[in-house]
């Protein structure tokens, strides 16, 4: 009674949060604007999503990673000089599924800081140097990466799960280098920054009036149509039957072994998502879950169990990751594995069903921080072409579950039989 | 004549104990020191969604005495115990129920339990904090369990990653017998070592209201908060001491040249380090901005020349660290290991003289600097725990947790010659810590035929 009133005094104060409203408008036909706006301090954050990723075939094919990433790299640095001078901080990067170019400032840069934004994204002198050295750096990156534990032990684990060519595999695979030839990640660039389905994002101290005219002319015209292989073509996840019950995997040096006990996640627009909130919660969510308790509380056998899902609207790995010193291996595998065989049978009770009811909804208060957070909440929920307030929608059909349907999703989903134990040891 | 020798010391304790509002404080900042020596700090603001609650307790890894290695951390666990009426979970529960976060973290100058949580679960935070200051239950249970615990987090931390392995010995070995030589996460033989009476003895000394300062950040009444923390906190005992002050970095005498070997990829990094002065030191404005420009701008300017203009190194940064007692700014490069140390040292010397020209500081850069670091202030409007950490940062570090709020006017009386002149005195005119680190497994092909590559305009 008590944890119901919790959640419902959770969800109502939420509610009566001032949040920033978040305003759309049509830029032009291949763009939509958004607005979190919100006065409490005098700074712009600018994001700009374009509409095809690393995932994506077509910019694979056109090394288009790349291109996106050095087009701030002139051979002389003035791009980078003006972002010095007007104090603003500009990131490029490319994830799964979009392109994105974010810009923070003050607001009285605004107008200088978007027309540097303009010419980063007209930049066609980009720096050779560069592009030899961020070879050099990618080999060097890529050998240090295969020493690291936490990223071997995911490697493996996308390996069990997708095929050679499905793209979730693609960022635990040796990086393709980027080409020298400055005129193809130029044209490579620009088709990209061109595809409709482009969103502009500002939040922080302007209005929408201001925001509509910051946004006016600040990306080159849209394309009419995008080519057909900018979709990610994601393949068949491999079934369990077909998936080993037991991996080893080694590496010198180490002092612990690492766990790695997965399946492939459910997506977000799966109807079991919002169970799976609570049921993860209450399986490796917190310092007093079923994990936490049984391999540190209780025996001290390590510092760090957890649940993650690397998924989006589609599947990605689900894992339960531990570690323990090598010769507490086997004692820490068994005890793994009693865990979750006696979560897939037992369930969970009515007061782990109500703790995570409160926590999924209170959390909601962290992303409603600051408007650039909040901006980012939209723009990933726009990006995988989900509606506003989607998140916040889950989180809220999660704590209104009986644990009569979390328990039925715990029996189907957390079956040890599904799962995959990957070990990585000591060579 | 009884009643009058009582009377002046409540006087003497309702004068302590007033709440202050700081002169360059935001509206809504309370202060107060509580008659048991407690300091707490109140910011109120409606606009944020999140209570931060943070216990600064100024002991940190660096103020452990030989019989109390590793404590602080070991304490930064410990405190999540339980007491005789709060049992183990009730911290994190307590959290969870309400969708915050409580975590600690343990550094070389103090202990911060930080809480996060939505203003419905803020009641019940003062109580569980003041509760936990005094009546932690220390057991041989919870001491054995926590000493497993936090063996396996060195392990994860210090062991099994190749540059956490390389940092923790270059610490150690660039800082020799200096108290910040020891990682807080503490050793093994150290956590092996601890013993419960000692624990008790840490506990008494150091997690006492007199060695503490609790600050609230968030959507809450400043008056009443203030209330409440007197309410909880106000009956504690009058007791605890803060540690004896460590040695200033910037006056330690450290070792010319160490030479270091790990399992890294087939690079050779080479590095140039300098230790800078505290950040109460009258120089820490300048020095600020001096980092900002050469540690955090797009065009870092010891790359630029390293790298870009001369091509003499693959890759090559600015790292920075502060502490309480002190900072080290460090310029490094990353070659392919075909070069001499001898010459990767002559390429760091030739950018650090390079840098001497300053080529890379006029008025306008200056000012950049400055918008840059009042956009970080700024930034702390959005978010209660990050306010919460400037507060009890200032205060404990720089000694007035005033300079929390005055940061910018400070910022904005530094000229360039101020920054030319930190720079001349903490780099260009001092003499460098050089480390070397080479990997421990060079392909043969690179042992062989490695030195053609610059030949052929490889670096």
């Amino acid at each position: 009674m008590r944890t119901a009133a919790v959640v419902l005094a959770l969800v109502l104060a939420l509610s009566a949060l001032p949040v920033c409203a978040l305003e759309e408008w049509t830029i032009d036909s291949g763009t939509a604007g958004l607005l979190v706006e919100d006065h409490r301090a005098p700074l712009l954050f600018v994001t700009i999503d374009f509409a095809a990723g690393s995932w994506s075939p077509w910019v694979e094919e056109h090394d288009a990673e790349a291109a996106f990433e050095i087009q701030m790299h002139d051979p002389n640095g003035e791009l980078r000089r003006r972002a010095d001078l007007l104090a603003a901080s500009v990131w490029l990067y490319v994830s799964d599924r979009s392109s994105t170019l974010s810009l923070a400032c003050r607001k009285e840069d605004a107008a200088q800081a978007l027309d540097l934004v303009r010419a980063i994204l007209a930049n066609s002198d980009f720096d050779r140097s560069e592009l030899k050295r961020r070879r050099q750096e990618s080999k060097l990156s890529w050998a240090a990466s295969l020493k690291e534990p936490q990223f071997v032990l995911q490697r493996a684990a996308v390996e069990t799960l997708f095929g050679e060519d499905d793209p979730r595999r693609r960022r635990y695979e040796e990086p393709k280098l980027p080409p020298a030839d400055v005129a193809r990640l130029v044209a490579a660039r620009d088709a990209l920054v061109r595809f409709p389905g482009r969103v502009v994002g500002f939040a922080g101290d302007l209005t929408l009036e201001e925001a509509s005219r910051l946004a006016d002319g600040l990306l080159p015209e849209a394309a009419r149509e995008a080519p057909p292989d900018i979709a990610p073509k994601l393949g068949p996840i491999a079934p369990a039957r077909s998936r080993p019950r037991e991996k080893s995997i080694r590496l010198p040096r180490l002092t612990q072994v690492y766990f790695g006990y997965g399946r492939d996640s459910i997506g977000w627009l799966d109807p079991r998502f919002p169970a799976s909130l609570v049921a993860d919660h209450a399986l490796g969510g917190h310092f007093n879950s079923r994990l936490m308790v049984a391999l540190r509380q209780e025996g001290g056998d390590t510092y760090g169990a957890y649940v993650r899902g690397f998924g989006d609207v589609d599947p990605g790995p689900y894992g339960i990751g531990s570690f323990t010193k090598n010769e507490n291996a086997a004692p820490m595998e068994a005890k793994l594995r009693d865990v979750l065989a006696s979560f897939h049978t037992g369930g969970i009770h009515e007061a782990e069903r109500a703790l995570a009811a409160g926590n999924v909804v209170g959390r909601r208060a962290f992303s409603r921080q600051s408007p650039s957070s909040i901006l980012a909440t939209a723009m990933a929920e726009r990006r995988h072409g989900l509606p506003y307030g989607f998140f916040d929608g889950q989180s809220e059909k999660a704590a209104s579950l009986s644990l009569e349907e979390v328990n039925a999703f715990i029996r189907e989903f957390y079956d040890p039989e599904l799962f995959t134990m990957l070990v990585l040891q000591a060579e | 004549m009884a009643r009058f020798r009582t009377f002046v010391p409540i006087l003497l304790f309702s004068f302590l104990a007033s709440a202050r509002a700081l002169s360059g404080a935001p509206p809504g900042y309370l202060t107060e020191t509580l008659s048991n020596g407690l300091e707490v700090s109140i910011l109120a603001d409606p606009t944020m969604p999140v209570v931060a609650t943070q216990v600064w307790y100024h002991v940190g890894s660096a103020n452990e005495e030989p019989k109390t290695r590793g404590f602080a951390h070991l304490f930064e666990h410990m405190m999540f115990g339980g007491t005789p009426t709060h049992p183990k979970r009730a911290v994190w529960d307590h959290h969870e129920a309400y969708g915050g976060d409580t975590n600690a973290y343990t550094s070389f100058d103090e202990t911060v339990y930080v809480s996060e949580i939505p203003p419905q679960g803020f009641d019940g935070v003062p109580e569980l904090e003041a509760d936990r200051m005094v009546n932690l239950s220390l057991t041989e249970e919870n001491l054995a369990n926590e000493k497993r615990i936090v063996t396996e987090e060195l392990r994860l931390s210090t062991e099994n990653d190749p540059m956490s392995r390389l940092l923790t010995d270059m610490l150690k070995r660039v800082l020799g017998e200096h108290p910040y030589a020891l990682s807080p996460v503490g050793t093994k033989e150290d956590i092996a070592a601890a013993t419960l009476e000692h624990a008790r003895e840490f506990y008494g000394r150091y997690y006492r209201p007199r060695n503490a300062h609790v600050v609230v950040v968030g959507p809450v009444d400043p008056e009443a908060t203030l209330a409440r923390l007197r309410a909880a906190f106000g009956p504690l005992p009058p007791d605890g001491e803060t540690p004896k002050d460590v040695p200033d970095l910037h006056a330690w005498d450290f070792p010319d040249r160490l030479r270091f070997e790990e399992d890294l990829p087939p690079a050779e990094i080479a590095t140039i380090g300098f230790p800078l002065p505290a950040p109460s030191h009258h120089d820490s404005p300048a020095v600020d901005l001096m980092l900002e420009i050469l540690a955090r701008s797009a065009i870092n300017p010891f790359e630029d020349d390293l790298v870009r203009r001369r091509h003499r190194a693959i890759y090559a940064g600015t790292d920075t660290y502060g502490a309480r007692r002190g900072g080290f700014i460090a310029f490094f490069s990353a070659n392919l290991p075909y070069r001499r140390e001898k010459t990767a040292f002559r390429h760091l010397e030739e950018s650090r003289a390079a840098l001497g020209r300053f080529e890379w500081l006029d008025e306008a850069r200056l000012s950049a600097a400055k918008r840059k670091l009042s956009q970080t202030e700024a930034w702390r409007r959005y978010y209660a725990s990050s306010m919460a950490d400037a507060i009890g940062r200032a205060a404990w570090w720089e000694g007035d947790e005033e300079r929390a709020f005055d940061r910018l006017e400070r910022l904005e009386a530094v000229a360039v010659e101020d920054v030319k002149s930190v720079f001349r005195r903490y780099i260009l005119d001092a003499t460098p810590v050089k480390l070397y680190v080479k990997p421990e497994h060079v392909p043969l092909y690179v042992r062989l035929f490695g030195w053609l590559y610059p030949l052929f305009g490889g670096r």
